[in-house]
């Protein structure tokens, strides 16, 4: 019997010929669609949309699973095979956002040789325009979050994840504009964009001009002037 | 703004420093390398700044003889330059304003601007009808950032309008005037009427207004050929055809005063496109300053006044206006309005019938007395709002015509509106 010949560690799929290839954050992976997939899709998203509806028009507070039920015309159970409870609802809703706001990045050639400015407005404008049309539910959900042991809190550990999933696809955006080597501090970057990325949808909330133009202007000053700084504290 | 003035302040202790060290040649050019540096400093926040303190940086840039050449090449850069929005926002601003993508609206649409001014910035296009045209896309927030500029601005002012140097009523005709030009659909509406109002002027060229490819925040006219006057000077065009320019922008600012009784009023020169064929193109119709009857009847009885203006005939003109106003004319402020134009005036423009040498606007000495005459004025606290834009404009004529050192009949063309 011939020994096979031991493996010497975990090949690095990210290495082509010595060449470090550029990791892509990429939304979550989506099971190939049986027809029942389909259905079960139909259903999730027409009591997400039934929410969504509510948490907008009465308060995520005042929203309660039986009137999700009803406004989705599914029996109150069934809403339970698909969410354990309205909190979970909300977190589908914001892992849908990233998905989409991280796509509608990278499914846009014209971005690929952008500035990183212009990259992070496209992130953070994507992301608002989603979340625009529930801006009353998104005043709510960040309020519901300050309670302890909220599971849309920043400690859940869903909450975490999606976070990490947000900023590592941020980090990636940073990288692709300033290389590690001219980037030791690369990774409070990302955090930092975390803490300016909540203070704009704080602004966002309570910004009441016409169509946003205040939140868009103060995006435009704010992500050039801080970039330039980033760049500054490099050299 | 704050970062910017303390950089200015650094640059010049530096230099007060240095001076104590440097013989008198060295001093002088260090005096002018801090000037330049001092002022591109401000410019440069002024630019990121854009809204109401670019205007002010615009403004400035046109004081020929009152702020150092250096100083003036500085600004003179505000002149049609503003950082640009990148193609995201750009795109934002123009879907949330007419709410289709550039590319659905227009067959072609050019992404980069040609031109960043102050309010907005201008793209290339080609509308479905094939025509090339320019569109102008306001930045974000303007018309706040404007509000808050001017803000600041009374508090600095606070001084002057204590003293009544600086009368509220002129920082808000000031303020009106800026903020008007931030609605596209009124800009659209100046085009149409100065197109129509000035069509007797072969010469001039006013762009058509595109309403059905505009909206609050969009403006889209045909596109204009020509060049700004830097790019028109550095070909060296020859005397006659300065002379010939210079004429006819004479003649379309009086035309404006005394036929049509309103003002095409920032004469920026971001804002003009000359040809070889001494064409003038009227690219920016934000500013527009529409006088009243009784001041285009008053401008009308002191130009080219026949008499003396020491007389009493000449000061009841200047009271009679001054009350339709509702103002009284201090007796400083008549003494200085008279010394202006005796000291100005009719050096620029001879009152007589007799034909006489046309003026030579390229030597300096005019503007410095234009100035003198300005501040004399000014000091009497006689400050008429309603005139602020014509004197911006005319203050803007005289420095375009001492640029392009034209020489220029100006009692004969002022006569033939008069």
């Amino acid at each position: 019997m011939i020994a096979k010949k031991p493996r010497m560690g975990k090949s690095n799929s990210r290495t082509v010929a010595g060449v470090r290839k550029p990791r892509r954050t990429t939304a979550r992976k989506q099971r190939p669609a049986t027809r029942r997939a389909v259905q079960k899709q139909r259903i999730r998203e027409r009591i997400v949309k039934a929410a969504l509806t509510l948490f907008q028009t009465q308060g995520f507070e005042a929203a309660t699973t039986k009137a999700i039920a009803r406004k989705a015309r599914i029996a109150e159970g069934t809403v339970f095979n698909y969410f354990s409870s309205k909190e979970d609802i909300a977190l589908y809703f914001f892992e849908e956002e990233v998905d989409h706001a991280m796509k509608s990045v990278r499914d846009n050639p014209r971005l690929r040789k952008a500035p990183l400015a212009e990259k992070l407005f496209a992130l953070v404008n994507s992301q608002l325009e989603y979340l625009a049309p529930y801006e009353r539910f998104i005043g709510t959900a960040l309020i519901h979050a300050m309670k302890p042991h909220s599971a849309l809190g920043p400690f859940s550990h869903r909450a975490m994840e999606l976070r990490h999933r947000y900023l590592r696809f941020v980090e990636e955006l940073i990288e692709e504009s300033l290389p590690r080597k001219r980037n030791p501090l690369g990774f409070v970057a990302s955090e930092v964009f975390w803490v300016y990325y909540l203070g704009v949808l704080l602004y966002w909330l309570y910004d009441t001009s016409p169509a946003k133009q205040h939140t868009l202007a103060f995006l435009d000053r704010s992500l050039n002037i801080g970039v330039e700084m980033f760049k500054a504290g490099k050299r | 703004m704050a970062s910017a003035g303390a950089g200015v302040v650094g640059s010049y202790l530096g230099y007060a420093l240095q001076r104590a060290f440097l013989g008198e040649d060295q001093s002088q050019a260090k005096l002018k390398a801090t000037h330049t540096r001092a002022a591109r400093r401000v410019a440069e926040e002024m630019k990121s700044l854009r809204g109401a303190a670019m205007k002010i940086g615009q403004a400035l840039s046109l004081q020929t003889g009152s702020l150092p050449d250096e100083t003036l090449a500085e600004f003179a850069t505000l002149q049609m330059s503003a950082p640009p929005m990148h193609p995201s926002l750009t795109r934002v601003q123009f879907r949330r304003s007419m709410g289709a993508e550039p590319e659905q609206v227009f067959e072609k649409f050019t992404l980069e601007p040609f031109a960043a001014a102050s309010l907005g910035q201008v793209h290339r296009a080609v509308t479905r009808e094939g025509e090339r045209v320019a569109v102008k896309i306001q930045y974000p927030g303007i018309r706040e950032s404007i509000e808050n500029d001017f803000k600041i601005f009374r508090a600095v002012f606070r001084p002057a309008q204590t003293t009544g140097h600086v009368p509220a009523a002129a920082l808000d005709e000031v303020q009106q005037q800026i903020l008007a030009e931030v609605n596209y659909e009124r800009e659209g509406e100046n085009i149409e009427y100065f197109r129509k109002h000035l069509a007797p002027l072969s010469f001039v060229e006013v762009p058509q207004f595109l309403p059905s490819y505009s909206a609050d925040k969009v403006l889209t006219m045909t596109f204009m050929r020509g060049k700004h006057l830097p790019e028109f000077l550095d070909e060296r065009p020859s005397q006659k055809l300065r002379d010939e320019l210079g004429a006819r922008l004479f003649e379309l600012f009086y035309f404006q005063l005394l036929r049509v009784g309103s003002l095409h009023a920032d004469p920026n020169w971001g804002n003009y496109l000359f040809s070889n064929s001494a064409t003038i193109a009227l690219i920016d119709f934000g500013c527009a300053k529409h006088l009243l009857p009784e001041s285009v009847a008053y401008l009308r009885s002191v130009f080219l006044y026949p008499g003396s203006t020491h007389s009493a005939d000449f000061t009841h003109l200047l009271e009679k206006y001054y009350a339709q106003l509702g103002k009284r004319l201090l007796p400083a402020t008549r003494r200085a309005l008279i010394r202006f134009a005796d000291n100005f005036y009719r050096l620029v423009y001879l009152p007589g019938l007799q034909p006489v040498k046309p003026f030579d606007f390229g030597n300096k000495s005019f503007l410095e007395t234009y100035l003198a005459e300005a501040k004399n004025l000014f000091r009497t606290k006689g400050v008429l709002p309603e005139l602020i834009f014509m004197v911006r404009a005319e203050m803007g004529l005289y420095q375009t015509l001492h640029r392009l050192k034209a020489r220029v009949p100006t009692s004969r063309i002022v006569r033939t509106y008069l």
